[in-house]
């Protein structure tokens, strides 16, 4: 029992950001609701981008673009991208992890770069899949109503690219307020709200009192920017993707930013 | 190595820790005694950096721990054995803090091995009992091989077996020369497992010697006195210093007169004795005895054991 212990100093460990990062991800992977989560991601883009496209066809003259086929799903991955994001974080504090977290890596701000990191990384490929498994799930279907996909300007491809840059995006925006809020339910609440009311507060407000500056917020509100990011054309306002995608990272450094001040502060 | 100077934590206008300082020596197993609410798990938390102090500081083997390049293996911590996520493994949970420090696989086994984790390695931890947790957060603090080992009432919820093996780890790591820390409301315990104790009351140090002085400076000697004219002893020895309790008809337990003082008080008065022994205070006696006179006094500075041989009149009252 003891044979182990006997060898004091045998053992070369050193704290170093790969470990941190291959730490975070070990952590990230083996907690089933990062599984069940992503896994939803991929099945309800794909599965909807192929309703739509069947749908279309049958309903309309004129059918369903294969970039709007194939990024119909991410209004809802936002949904599971901002859950699991909270999740990385709040589930630590709920259950105590985060003190073993802080043991390891005491200077803190390192663990929280390596769970954004990880999870930007992951979240942007599982976003990938989803959009690009979205497309060549609607393809055929489209196909058969004379829609063909137009790769020649790279805005299909570089849009799909844009759609899973935001669902990256939106879970580090949630994980900085999970960081912030360290709990589940009140990260998840301010996550959907910003993603979800938000815009439908505004349109309320605007409907209401007439107010122009309400409607004139409207693309620069998070999910708002978000579909600027990947749909050309809707952001409204005549801002370009890559002005959607700058707002989206002015909205997702805020939380991070306090998040990060507040993890260094804050006794865990 | 652990060093603390002058280290203090308030929570709002709450002092948690006052002002302590106090050295853990390597080759020794330190004890951390007190009543609840001293200030133990926040002065361990403040060791390893998760709660920041108020003033004060304190270094593990000449460096704050989050100035260490490597700090799992200078410092394994178990602070709260529920600080794992219940929805891993034990096994990935160890992976998890082990790939931090490039601390791989086989690490990993050895601490499950060396904790008798094997049969529940693979399984959530949300399903295990006090004492597994216990076991995994002592495995987790072994990862490291750490030259401190910081454990917060290791001993709780653990089997009889398990106790003795938490006692027999840290005398055997102590023994190789690392310097062991560790907190237990079990002053029996403490008794078995530590060379040296720190007492906590109130924040604030109230001894900090080997266990054997301070067993000897307690005043809670007592001594058992049998006697058939129980009645007549107790009035004849009856004092403001004085403490008398009876267990069982015939049978006294006295406090704050010795022996030879009853012996001499009972042939005077002619009251005829049956038995007159002398017993040493236990630990938990001398503990009892250390934490309620810090807190009859807590508002004076912390002067250290001497002090407490001076016993109190509320004695009588108990």
């Amino acid at each position: 029992m003891n044979a182990t212990t006997t060898t004091t100093r045998t053992y070369e460990y050193r704290l170093t950001g790969a470990g941190i990062i291959r730490s975070e991800f070990i952590k990230l992977r083996t907690v089933r609701s990062t599984v069940w989560l992503y896994a939803s991601m991929v099945v309800t883009s794909v599965g909807i981008a192929a309703l739509v496209a069947t749908a279309s066809g049958n309903t309309s003259d004129s059918p369903i673009l294969p970039l709007t086929a194939a990024t119909i799903g991410t209004s809802l991955g936002q949904l599971v991208a901002a859950v699991l994001g909270v999740l990385v974080v709040s589930g630590e504090y709920a259950t105590g992890m985060i003190r073993s977290t802080i043991s390891a890596v005491p200077k803190r701000l390192p663990a929280l770069g390596a769970k954004m990191l990880v999870l930007f990384v992951t979240t942007f490929v599982v976003g990938l899949v989803s959009t690009f498994g979205a497309l060549f799930a609607a393809l055929p279907i489209l196909g058969s109503q004379g829609v063909e996909a137009d790769y020649s300007d790279g805005t299909l491809v570089g849009s799909l690219m844009l759609a899973a840059l935001y669902l990256a995006l939106v879970s580090v925006f949630s994980l900085g307020l999970g960081t912030l809020l360290r709990n589940s339910a009140a990260g998840i609440a301010v996550a959907l709200g910003t993603i979800l009311l938000l815009p439908t507060i505004m349109q309320i407000i605007s409907a209401l009192t007439q107010a122009q500056w309400a409607l004139d917020l409207f693309p620069y509100l998070f999910s708002n920017a978000g579909m600027g990011m990947y749909l050309p054309g809707t952001g409204s306002a005549g801002l370009d993707q890559w002005q959607s995608t700058l707002i989206v990272l002015a909205w997702v450094a805020a939380p991070v930013i306090a998040g990060a001040v507040l993890l260094k502060r804050r006794d865990a | 190595m652990i060093h603390a100077e002058g280290l203090t934590k308030h929570y709002g206008t709450k002092t948690a820790v006052d002002a302590i300082s106090f050295t853990v020596k390597p080759g020794l197993v330190t004890g951390f005694l007190g009543p609840n609410g001293a200030g133990k798990s926040t002065t361990m938390r403040m060791i390893v950096g998760l709660d920041r102090p108020t003033a004060g500081s304190v270094t593990v083997n000449g460096k704050p721990y989050a100035e260490h390049r490597s700090p799992l293996t200078e410092v394994g911590a178990l602070l709260d054995a529920k600080a794992i996520h219940t929805g891993r493994s034990a096994y990935n949970h160890l992976l998890a803090m082990g790939a931090t420090h490039g601390i791989g696989k086989s690490r990993v086994n050895d601490v499950i091995g060396l904790t008798g984790l094997e049969t529940v390695a693979g399984k959530r931890v949300g399903g295990f009992s006090l004492g597994m947790g216990q076991r995994l957060g002592i495995a987790a603090a072994l990862l490291g091989d750490p030259a401190t080992l910081i454990l917060d009432e290791p001993v709780n919820g653990l089997d009889p077996e398990g106790v003795i093996w938490v006692r027999n780890l840290a005398r055997h790591l102590a023994g190789e020369g690392r310097t062991i820390f560790l907190s237990s409301h079990l002053m029996s315990e403490m008794a078995l497992t530590a060379d040296h104790l720190i007492v906590l009351g109130r924040g604030k140090i109230i001894a900090d010697a080997p266990v054997s002085e301070i067993l000897a400076a307690s005043t809670r000697t007592s001594v058992r006195v049998r006697t058939p004219q129980v009645d007549r002893l107790t009035e004849l020895l009856r004092g403001p210093d004085t403490t008398i309790t009876t267990a069982e008809l015939g049978l006294l337990t006295v406090t704050g007169l010795t022996a030879p003082v009853i012996g001499d008080a009972a042939a005077r008065a002619g009251i005829v004795l049956h038995e007159l022994t002398p017993v040493a205070a236990s630990l938990e006696e001398a503990y009892m005895e250390l934490t309620q006179d810090d807190i009859e006094y807590h508002t004076e500075a912390p002067p250290g054991v001497n002090t407490t041989t001076n016993t109190s009149t509320q004695e009588v009252a108990r």
